[in-house]
């Protein structure tokens, strides 16, 4: 038993961290969301260069051969930056075009991926997308019509035409939950970091805001929710490397625990900051608004929590129909 | 990341499972507040030594197993599984023994050690003051030196255990001139020494857990010092740090309520209550949060990360979890939940009581959330 990031797991997060910190300001974010692309084309290059969408390809295929363990503090980084575009999406997705047309381009960020539960509602990230992949197929040559998006970094856009050609795309739905819940313990953090240095600096009744008891108790709370989503996060990635019977519900638990961690971090960030939160000029609506658009992609915490409470309370879940119960840290062996 | 056990981890659990159910009491044990259920703990405890099951993580020279903290987890697992009696010593054994072994001397740990892993003597915490909770380094106790001797006067309260208990630790001002933390020396005392007088306290549950201690000139030899002399904050933040951290309470209390949560739901729950489906599944989800959390922090502590403020943030998540699991199980109960007889509720009953002071013990949320906000979010100290 190891729970624990390797020190090259580690590294490659904090050179990705570094790299975002330079070239995905807010101002960048701001860019993309200005134009309605929600692109910001020299980051994109930029991170293909870096590898990042050969990460999950195997080694056979010309990728790096890396597993959800390896990702999901790469696409931690992604979320704390507010990054625009479909970086995640085109990470995860891009190991499955092995064998297509496609492989070498999406490996290397030429071509744009975007991918999606259902082809039925709007597309996130589809107008600059090339190929859209969902559950069991790819879509290639459809036109994206863009519709109003709440996080302008993840312009939605509905599709028509085009063709649909069959794709084997595993639990692709699960690694996508997954790693939005990635995203979401690293937007969170960010708003609890960005709200504390607000404390320290907003000066009222003659000291710093962070002074006073109420503001640190909505922070220390706030960032105990981020947290404690950090280690599921982990072990489903780790759960889902090892193709283990338990993945879906290892997914779903840290699903849960991110996105209500998220939400409790953005009200208490937008709390914290007062009136000058609420305005469009600060930057602390470029990750809010990431936390409430993510709040349904791919299910939303209520059809996780269930997804977990149908194998907890009944069915392949930890308690016997006889009401005994099995402990659940028999789920670790 | 590789979160399976190794073969030696499961053969330790399969040990402890085994030894558990054969030497496990056949009935449940008085609670260790009365008479006669302080003296059945502490026979429960002999047994558990007896076995090295006491204190597996400590060194083996003073009666544990010198097992990684991996095992100790895997140990509070099975223990909590099997509705084993609750750690009358835990005072002793989880927060004054690991003090002990990080800053006591050699003599201090082979005369405080074995006889702390044994329960020969049981140890009870004499942290608050009536005028110090919160606010612990109020403390006005005095402690005076008389050549080779302490002589200690005032009063402690709110201390756990102390009713029956054998001896007990905490901090005194010997330095009434030193600015207010720098006063302090941690000093342990037996509770049978002359001029102390013991007052028990009854509970919530009306039995006397809590004690307050009063100290008139009680004389205790400066080798029961525990740190430098003026030290004694540093050295409660040492206990406290464990307190908040790991040791007190380890994941598998709450894993454990969280799954006796599941099996109430399944005894009385209508399953058309979606909303109270949920509310299980949530909690569960949460124990599950903090197991895992923990599984990743002993792992740090192993690679030499020791754990700083963020023990805070543990201490806030299980003491609020553990009581919205015994919340929700008192609403499952019902009519049942007003009958605290042994018709089968008295079990949640008494430890819904129990959880609802873990926001208040071991430094109350409030104060954690302040330690958190200083010292991990670099807020600026209030005034």
């Amino acid at each position: 038993m190891r729970f624990a990031f390797t020190e090259d797991q580690q590294a490659f997060a904090d050179g990705l961290g570094d790299l975002l910190v330079g070239e995905c300001p807010p101002a960048v974010v701001r860019a993309a969301w200005d134009d309605g692309s929600g692109h910001a084309p020299d980051l994109w290059a930029r991170l293909g260069d870096l590898g990042l969408f050969s990460l999950l390809v195997p080694e056979a295929d010309g990728g790096m051969g890396g597993g959800m363990v390896d990702a999901v503090l790469l696409i931690e980084r992604l979320g704390a930056a507010a990054t625009p575009g479909p970086v995640v999406e085109q990470l995860i997705a891009a190991p499955l075009l092995g064998g297509t047309p496609h492989a070498a381009a999406a490996m290397a960020g030429t071509t744009v991926l975007t991918a999606t539960p259902t082809l039925d509602a709007p597309v996130p990230h589809a107008g600059m997308a090339d190929v859209v992949v969902t559950d069991g197929a790819l879509v290639t040559g459809s036109v994206a019509t863009p519709v109003p998006s709440l996080d302008g970094g993840r312009q939605l856009a509905t599709l028509t035409g085009g063709t649909t050609t069959p794709l084997d795309t595993g639990d692709l739905t699960d690694r996508m939950a997954l790693a939005v819940a990635a995203q979401l313990v690293g937007v969170a953090a960010s708003m609890v970091t960005l709200a504390a240095d607000y404390a320290r600096d907003r000066h009222q009744f003659g000291k710093p805001i962070g002074a006073f008891q109420a503001v640190k108790h909505h922070l220390a709370d706030a960032l105990g929710a981020v947290e404690f989503a950090r280690a599921p996060v982990a072990q489903a990635a780790w759960s889902l490397d090892e193709g283990l019977s338990t993945a879906p519900a290892d997914v779903s638990l840290a699903r849960v625990l991110a996105a209500t961690g998220a939400e409790q971090a953005a009200r208490s960030a937008l709390q914290v900051h007062g009136a000058i939160g609420y305005t469009w000029e600060c930057d602390l609506h470029l990750w809010m608004k990431k936390v409430w658009a993510l709040q349904a992609a791919w299910g939303d915490t209520s059809s996780h929590r269930r997804r977990v409470g149908r194998w907890l309370l009944a069915g392949d879940g930890p308690v016997t129909p006889d009401g005994d119960t099995l402990p659940s840290f028999e789920r670790l062996r | 990341m590789d979160l399976r056990y190794t073969d030696a981890q499961r053969a330790f659990r399969d040990e402890a499972r085994q030894w558990l159910a054969a030497n496990l009491p056949t009935e449940p044990l008085p609670s260790f507040d009365t008479v006669e259920g302080f003296a059945a703990h502490r026979v429960w405890e002999r047994t558990l030594h007896d076995g090295r099951w006491s204190a597996v993580s400590w060194p083996t020279e003073y009666g544990g197993r010198g097992a990684g903290y991996i095992e100790w987890l895997i140990f509070e697992e099975e223990y909590w599984r099997a509705g084993s009696p609750g750690r009358v010593n835990q005072n002793g054994i989880f927060l004054l023994g690991p003090t002990i072994m990080e800053v006591g001397t050699d003599e201090q740990k082979a005369r405080f050690l074995p006889t702390m892993a044994s329960s020969e003597i049981v140890w009870a915490q004499a942290w608050s003051e009536p005028d110090a909770g919160s606010d612990m380094a109020a403390i006005s106790s005095r402690a005076t030196l008389d050549g080779d001797h302490w002589v200690l006067n005032g009063s402690k309260i709110w201390a756990s255990r102390a009713a029956f208990a054998d001896w007990c630790f905490g901090m005194f001002r010997s330095d009434p001139t030193a600015e207010r933390h720098r006063g302090l020396t941690f000093i342990l005392c037996p509770l049978d020494a002359p001029g102390v007088t013991v007052r028990p306290i009854a509970q919530l549950d009306g039995e006397p857990g809590f004690a307050e201690i009063f100290f008139d000139d009680v004389r205790v030899p400066l080798d029961c010092t525990l740190g430098e002399v003026g030290g004694g904050w540093r050295v409660a933040m040492a206990t406290a740090g464990f307190e908040r951290g790991v040791s007190l309470r380890s994941p598998a209390r709450f894993t454990t309520a969280a799954d006796r949560l599941v099996a109430l739901w399944r005894l009385h729950a209508d399953p058309a209550d979606t909303a109270l489906a949920d509310a299980v599944t949530d909690l569960w989800i949460r124990a599950q949060g903090y197991e895992l959390h923990t599984y990743r922090t002993v792992t740090d502590i192993g690679d030499g990360k020791p754990i700083g403020a963020e023990a805070s943030l543990n201490k806030i998540f299980w003491s609020e979890l553990d009581l919205e699991i015994h919340a929700l199980a008192m609403h499952l109960l019902g009519a049942h939940a007003e009958l605290t007889g042994a018709d089968g509720s008295a079990t949640w009953v008494k430890s819904f009581l129990f959880s609802l002071s873990g926001p208040i013990y071991a430094g109350t949320n409030e104060i954690q959330r302040n330690i958190i906000a200083d010292r991990v979010l670099n807020l600026p100290r209030g005034t």
